[in-house]
């Protein structure tokens, strides 16, 4: 039986204010993303898609609207609350990776499961060596970040958003920041693991290329949803990004 | 705030990977410590030989006779006796100098732990008398064990005894001696105000440096100074020595108003004195508390700095999930232990100090050998400094701990 979507928006709007003035930045977005599923979102600049990812990862409120988490309403959290899930139920791959440079590659890709415990740490610690072999890091666990190539990073970065067994990850343009050899195998591993461990994936990212591997496409243009219903190897001499788009709901 | 595995281990990895911070945050706090140390050792040290070189050796507290006689508690039959008097009887002015019953007085005194040496003490003026000559001397009947840590006499002997003093034997300075021309063993008469007389044996010559005492005063047992002085059983006064010689007074003040006796403190006797010694005081209190605050100020800017450089780190580990109690947590886990870091080399630093301090020996102004200072090391002055310095680090760290506990993790991703 199919369970709840692991993230549903409903009607999210999003507003910032500075003083007197109100800057809408999101408009009524509604859209349930399924187990199991990689998404991509796309837009050019300042179209909300990073503010439509924080608000999915509890990291931004809403103006109106519902954040579903696993069919839980999440948005209106507290702060604790929402540090809660997301510490529980979500990862996160930043553009720059963000590791801690006084921890090791082993250590960074842990510290999610450290904030759980020694315990949980210590069960998991087999799982993130293993996860770190695939990811070709087998034998720079003991490093620390500054010895790694930012390629290096990055995949250290996907391996610790997989630390907790989440139930979603967010990537904000998790390629953005590498040159394109070093962009395709970070995409290829998340792409991989999602396949391999059914984690859902939502990735901000500018690369068309990219995008066009996803499961579905998700287009912001100026705070609107635009969909791209495609699958992973739609064709891309079609380019279906540039040529189609609707408003109709997915 | 929340104190876990993760907190600890996120701070503990700070400070290593830091190591050069935290070892300047750590000096700044150990030099602290070592100062309270060193500064309320020497210098607490060097006012007690002070009050001792102005005063001479005496009681902290003297307990005397006031115009009225108490009725002690102990005449009463009641089992469960609060009081230490229940009334008083008015006497004739010949009998006002004498404590009465002071067995039971030194016993009830004795169970107060304010008081480290209780001594009763019987003294007076008598002639002294050898070959020709005649002299006033004062003399100071006490139990010798008792009196000798109110004054230091045994330590202080050039020959002779004390402490065994017997009846029918005085202990006098070195200069009386020599003033009269007398020597161990030699015979000496005494004869009190009333007449009574009383042949002696010197028992024993001691130098303290202490004029007063070298000069004119002569010790002898209690037996035999209420035998000279004709006191009969009673005594004198009653000598008192409480472990904090700056509380003298307080404590006398508090012990005033529970007996129907004069109560007087060293610091009432002398009050130029103790002023002087407060200002001086205050004076290191300024220092001290100045010290105290440049640490503070010293680990609260190392810990901003930390969490200014850490700005990134801190929003990413909130973004995965940590709390703001655990981002606190881990900058005043940073700021209790460096305190406690610079504690642990502060303190054996200033033990290590002062025991080199102590050694130091030179000739005091009567030219015997003695310690520059007087150094005296009191574990709870140890532990105080312990806690003072580590209190501060923990509040310096709170403030730059809130400051990172509050940092949004959207603006680190969007200022990236």
């Amino acid at each position: 039986m199919r369970g709840p979507p692991v993230i549903e928006l409903r009607g999210v709007g999003k507003v910032y204010r500075t003083g007197e003035v109100e800057t809408p930045v999101l408009f009524d977005i509604s859209f349930p993303v399924q187990r199991g599923e990689f998404v991509a979102i796309v837009g050019g600049s300042g179209s909300g898609k990073t503010t439509l990812l924080n608000i999915m990862g509890l990291l931004d409120r809403p103006t109106s609207g519902q954040v579903l988490i696993e069919g839980e309403e999440a948005s209106h959290l507290d702060e604790l609350g929402r540090a809660q899930v997301r510490r529980e139920r979500l990862g996160f791959i930043f553009q720059f990776h963000y590791l801690l440079p006084e921890f090791t590659v082993l250590e960074n890709a842990l510290m999610p499961c450290r904030m759980k415990g020694s315990d949980f740490e210590a069960a998991q610690e087999a799982r993130m060596r293993q996860l770190l072999h695939t990811v070709g890091l087998g034998d720079k666990l003991r490093n620390r970040p500054g010895q790694l190539s930012g390629g290096q990073q990055q995949r250290v970065a996907v391996v610790r958003s997989l630390a907790n067994s989440p139930a979603l990850v967010l990537a904000d343009e998790p390629t953005g920041n590498l040159d394109s050899r070093s962009g395709r195998v970070v995409f290829d591993l998340m792409r991989s693991l999602s396949r391999e461990s059914g984690t859902t994936f939502i990735m901000v990212t500018h690369d068309d290329d990219f995008a066009l591997e996803a499961d579905r496409v998700i287009r912001i243009k100026d705070g609107h949803i635009q969909h791209l219903a495609t699958g992973a190897g739609v064709a891309k001499a079609t380019n279906p990004l540039r040529l189609a788009a609707s408003n109709s709901p997915v | 705030m929340k104190f876990s595995y993760f907190t600890l281990s996120v701070a503990l990895r700070h400070l290593r990977y830091g190591v050069g911070q935290s070892l300047l945050t750590i000096g700044v706090v150990a030099i602290s410590v070592l100062l309270i140390v060193y500064l309320r050792t020497v210098i607490g040290g060097t006012q007690v030989r002070i009050v001792n070189n102005v005063t001479g050796v005496i009681a902290h507290i003297v307990m005397e006779p006031a115009e009225r006689t108490p009725i002690g508690a102990w005449r009463l039959p009641a089992e469960d006796r609060q009081a230490l008097y229940v009334g008083e009887t008015v006497k004739l002015p010949r009998a006002l100098d004498k404590i009465d019953d002071w067995p039971q007085w030194v016993q009830a005194l004795e169970r107060d732990p304010q008081f480290t040496v209780v001594s009763p003490v019987a003294t007076g003026n008598v002639f002294l008398f050898r070959s020709a000559r005649r002299q006033a001397v004062r003399v100071t009947g006490v139990l010798p064990d008792r009196h000798d840590r109110i004054v230091n006499i045994e330590s202080n002997l050039v020959e002779g005894r004390f402490l065994q003093l017997i009846a029918g034997e005085v202990v006098l300075g070195r200069k009386l001696a020599d003033q009269i021309g007398i020597r161990l063993r030699d015979k000496l008469r005494l004869v009190g105000p009333g007449g009574q007389a009383l042949s002696v044996t010197v028992g024993g010559i001691y130098q303290t440096g202490f004029g007063s005492l070298d000069e004119g005063q002569l010790f002898l047992t209690l037996r035999d100074a209420q035998s000279v002085l004709e006191l009969g059983s009673s005594i004198s006064n009653i000598a008192l020595r409480v472990p904090e010689i700056f509380a003298a007074e307080t404590i006398a003040e508090r012990l005033a108003v529970r007996v129907p006796f004069r109560v007087r403190s060293w610091i009432s006797d002398n009050p130029s004195i103790f002023s002087t010694l407060d200002a001086q005081n205050q004076t290191i209190n300024l220092v001290l508390i100045s010290t105290i605050v440049a640490a503070g100020f010293g680990i609260g800017s190392i810990l901003i700095m930390s969490v200014t450089g850490k700005y990134r780190e801190i929003g990413i580990l909130k973004a995965m999930g940590a709390t703001p109690p655990e981002i606190q947590s881990i900058f005043v886990i940073e700021g209790f232990l460096l305190a406690v870091l610079g504690c642990g080399v502060g303190i054996p630093a200033g033990i290590a100090l002062l025991q080199a301090l102590s050694r130091v020996r030179a000739p005091g102004p009567d030219g015997r050998i003695q310690s520059v200072f007087l150094i005296e090391i009191d574990p709870a002055l140890l532990a105080a400094a312990a806690m003072v310095a580590v209190s501060v680090g923990v509040v310096a760290a709170f403030f730059p701990a809130r400051r990172a506990a509050g940092i949004d993790p959207m603006e680190v991703i969007r200022g990236a």
